[in-house]
Order: C-alpha cells, then structure tokens, then sequence
C-alpha cells in the first residue's frame, strides 16, 4: 500500500540562514499516529508547518495521497489542506467570537469566497459543528465567546475545528505544551480517539517523552533539522534518549493519567483538583 | 563601598560611580536645553511693547456681553443655517461628513498598507511600501495648509474643509487601521489558512474580528478631533462657523465673537466627553 505521505528529501532554510529542515525523509502510513520529538529548534514545527504549505519549503517534495503538495497552486493546494486538519500549541482560536463561529470556520474550505460573506452558514454545518463539539466533550459552551474558555477546552475547540473539515490527517504542533499534566492527557485521548475511531492520521509534536510513549504508534525524533531516530516508542532507551536531547538531558515525567489513581503529595493534588476544576467548571 | 567590586576584579557599577548632582552628562544634558531655549527666545524676540493692558482688559470685559442677535435670522435672505447655531451644527456635520470620506478611503487602503498582509510576495510587499509612504506624505501636510490649497483648488467655502480635512484624515485613519491590522495575534490566520480558506476568507474569518474594536475606537478618536478642528477652518477658507467668528472679530463686534468662542467649547467639551465615554465601553 503506498504510504498516505510522503516526504522526500525536505529542507527548509529561514531567510536568515536557518536550516530548521535540513533533508527529512519520511513514509507515514494511513492510520498511523506519529509523535515528533526533538528540543526546541529541532525543526518539528516547520516540518509540520511545511507539510500543508503553511511554511513554504526550499527544496524537496511533499506527497499527500498521490498528490504533491509542493506543486501545488492556489485551489489546488487549498482542496489538500482542507483535508489535513491542524492544532496549536497557541490554541489560534479568534478569541473574540464563539465557539460556534470559530468552530463552523473550518469549514471556509468547502464554502465559496461569497457564500463566506453573504450567507448565514448551513444548518448541516451547524448540525457538524455541535456534532463535533459533542464529541470532545463541550457541546455546551458553543455560545461562549472563544476567549471565556480554559487553555485545554480551547484547544478541544480546536480540534472540533479541524474534524469539520473531514481531515484524512491531522497535524498538531504542541498541542498540549501550554496545559497542565492533567489536561494534557484529556486532550491527547481526544486525538487518540480520532485517530482510533475515525482512522484519522495523526502527526503531534511533543515535548515529553512520555506522553510519546503513551499515544504514539511510532516516534520520529528531529535533532538540528534532520531525522535522529524513527521507530517504535519502547525502543527509546536512555542511548537513544541521550542522542536526541543531548548528554546533559535527564527524562521528565509528566504526570500520570487522571483515570489511574496514583499516591500524589499534598500539593500535586491540591494542583491537580485546581487543574480538574479549572478544566470542568470554567 | 567602590573597592568590594575592584577588589574582587568586577567591573564598578555605575550607579556607584556617579553623584547624580554633579554627573556631568546630566549637567549638559540640562544646561544644553537652557541654551537652545535661550537662542530660541533672542531669535523670536516676542516684542510686547504694543500690548495695551487697558484695551485687553476692555475687550475681555465684551467677550462676556454676548450679543445674542446672531442667534436669529437678521433679515428676510437669511435662514436658520445663517445663525450661529445653525453655522455650527453644520460645522459639527462637516467634522462628520468629511471623517466619512476618509473612513471610506482610508478602510480598504489600510489592508495594503499592513506589512503582516502584504509581506510574502515581492509586489505586495512594494504596494506595502507605496501605500505607507503615501500615508506618511498625506499626513505630514498639516490640515490647515491643505485646506488652505483646497480653497484655491476647488474655491473657498465648506467643500474646501470637507476636502481638505478627509485628505488629511487619510493619512492619519490609514496609517492608525495598519497598526491595528498589524498588531493582531497572527495565530487564528495561521488556523484559518490550514483549513483551505483562501486568502480574502482569511482575513474576513480571522482579521476582521480582532480589528473591528481599534478601528471603531480610532474613529471616534479622529472624529473627536476632526469636529473640534472644524471651527477653526472658516478662517482659512474651510467653511463653517469659523467664518463668523472671523468676521465678527474684524468688525471689533467682540460680543458675538465671545458667544461663538463659547458655544465652540460647549461643542468641544461635548464630544469629549461623548467620545472618551464610547471609547471607554470599547476597550
């Protein structure tokens, strides 16, 4: 079966010199969920980035399904993003409508420049748009304005937002580095589920390692632009860990799963109710 | 105290080294301004020797006897616009309508002139550069001036004020709607890019909304302004109330002068205060 992507020979170099990708080649397969790893600067955002063109690459080849995304031009180009879904780390919701509208947005790929403008949107989208809410769990605050919600809901909109366009894959690029431990995982079994359940590619980015270990079917570690490690989770051992982080690195936990009850200190569960209430109630 | 950090090889902070009563570079900094103002005064050399204290006193005494006649149509020609409160509500409503000229100008070209929607392509990038440059022109011709050269342009009266402030207000409208434009949080275009909008759906989903509460906020701001310059353009061929207080000045008719004055701080503290009150609600 030929791989869902592609990526051949990928280099991107910042016009002030920087080689962020530096000939990444890559096979990822239909249904895989792919963790990125790497320190910061290792490239794992613009090779996501340069995956749907958000960043556009210096040299090599990008392959979506039969189609080259680095050839691609105009509505050609926009036909394959709007079938790769995206998060961030930053949530990049518009903070200051609903959750509704900013949900309903992604579906601008299918609607046309007009329709965008001069219509009020379908009850079909309407009708996905609280479907895909429901699905990550916050149907009712779709009337809330974007800003009004905690870190781990936003990003929850974010990938109601992305499920709208009917993504083959999904991209997500730190999605739960600017969470708390416990909603860290709240958000990861999301994209888990879509992975699982819809058979929806994922390629996430992530800063533990142990989040990696725990979602990933596969790990591909970027070290200064180019590929320092690709295979299974479990075969990351403290060698491979310290060729990828460097001698100094020492391997952080992030803290366990709320359904598994573990012995916390007075404080850690003091953090992780507040993180709870926080992420239910606000 | 200076010895701990050279007996220890580190450099001397600065703060301990320096009396900041004596330290030199301040001493010059405020002796040089003295200086230039001193130059300035024997340059300009305001002559007061034909200031007479008992016609001032005079004439401030008439400022206060206002004479109400210019309230009033004074003859069957005139109407209630040839009255002082109609000259000045029109003169309200020529602040008005030329901010709305300039609003209709100044909106689409601000998207040009935004260096976060226009970099990434060679000819955008330049369109970018032409339409700031021209901004930065437009506005540096102050107001006056350009309604001064409207007069000559397109003869003296309000359609020179309207003119010449909306022409002035490009610039200044153009320039405050590209700041706003660019100082947006780039992470929603980012989004809405990945979801296959294209470029005109990008900035109505995702622009449009982060800027419409600065835009609204700078409008009122220069409408603000531009209703409290208004009066003041009559006396340079702009229209308006100014006309009268002009010529009731050069008729020695102080009386109707201080009216006029009185009924232009009303106006102005007015829409102060309407503007500071909407402009507080925004943000």
């Amino acid at each position: 079966m030929a791989p869902q992507l592609q990526i051949q020979d990928l280099v991107k170099v910042y016009p002030s010199g920087t080689r962020a990708v530096d000939g990444v080649s890559l096979d990822i397969q239909r249904g895989e969920f792919v963790v990125l790893i790497g320190l910061s600067g290792s490239g794992k955002s613009s090779l996501l980035r340069c995956i749907n063109r958000l960043v556009e690459p210096t040299s090599g080849r990008v392959v979506f399904d039969g189609a080259d995304v680095t050839r691609a031009s105009g509505p050609e180009l926009r036909r394959l993003r709007r079938r790769i879904g995206m998060i961030f780390q930053s949530f990049n919701l518009v903070r200051r409508t609903s959750v509704l509208s900013n949900t309903l947005s992604g579906r601008l790929g299918y609607r046309s420049t007009w329709r965008t403008i001069a219509s009020r949107p379908s009850h079909d989208d309407i009708a996905a748009a609280f479907e895909n809410l429901g699905r990550v769990g916050i149907a009712d605050k779709a009337y809330a304005r974007a800003d009004a919600l905690s870190g781990g809901q936003q990003q929850r909109v974010g990938i109601a937002r992305a499920l709208m366009q009917h993504p083959d894959m999904m991209l997500a690029d730190e999605p739960v580095a600017s969470l708390d431990p416990a909603t860290s995982h709240s958000v990861m079994k999301y994209l888990e589920e879509i992975n699982k359940k819809d058979g929806i590619t994922v390629i996430c980015s992530l800063h533990f390692l142990s989040l990696a270990r725990r979602y990933g079917t596969r790990v591909i570690a970027l070290k200064g632009g180019k590929v320092a490690f690709d295979g299974k989770p479990e075969e990351i051992d403290e060698r491979r860990f310290k060729e990828i982080y460097g001698e100094d690195a020492v391997e952080v936990e992030i803290g366990p799963e709320r359904s598994i009850p573990q012995p916390m200190s007075a404080t850690d569960a003091g953090l992780k109710a507040l993180a709870d209430d926080i992420d239910t109630h606000i | 105290m200076a010895e701990y950090f050279t007996a220890r090889g580190l450099p001397v902070p600065r703060e301990l080294e320096r009396n900041p009563l004596t330290d030199w570079r301040r001493l010059s900094v405020i002796g040089g301004a003295i200086l230039v103002f001193y130059i300035g005064l024997r340059i300009v050399n305001p002559d007061l020797s034909r200031a007479n204290p008992e016609y001032a006193a005079r004439v401030i005494l008439q400022l206060f006897k206002w004479d109400t006649s210019i309230l009033t149509p004074q003859n069957e020609f005139e109407t209630f616009w040839d009255t002082a409160e109609g000259l000045m509500v029109a003169t309200i409503f020529l602040g008005i309508v030329a901010t709305g000229f300039s609003i209709v100008v100044a909106l689409p070209l601000s998207f040009l002139g935004a260096r976060n929607i226009m970099a990434g392509h060679p000819v955008t990038a330049a369109i970018y550069v032409v339409v700031r440059l021209i901004f930065t022109i437009v506005r540096s011709i102050d107001v006056l001036i350009v309604v001064i050269i409207c007069g000559v342009l397109i003869g003296i009266g309000t359609a020179a004020g309207v003119v010449g402030l909306a022409f002035h207000n490009i610039g200044v409208l153009g320039k405050l709607y590209s700041e706003a434009i660019e100082g947006i949080d780039p992470g929603p275009l980012e989004a809405i890019t990945a979801t296959g909008a294209n470029r005109f759906q990008v900035i109505w989903t995702a622009v449009i909304p982060q800027i419409v509460n600065p835009y609204i906020s700078f409008t009122i701001y220069r409408l603000d302004a531009n209703v409290r310059l208004a009066p003041i353009l009559g006396y340079v061929g702009g229209g308006g109330i100014g006309i009268l207080l002009f010529q009731s000045i050069q008729l020695l008719n102080y009386g109707a002068a201080g009216l006029i004055i009185f009924m232009i701080v009303v106006t102005v503290a007015a829409m102060d205060f309407i503007s500071s009150q909407i402009r507080r609600r925004l943000v």
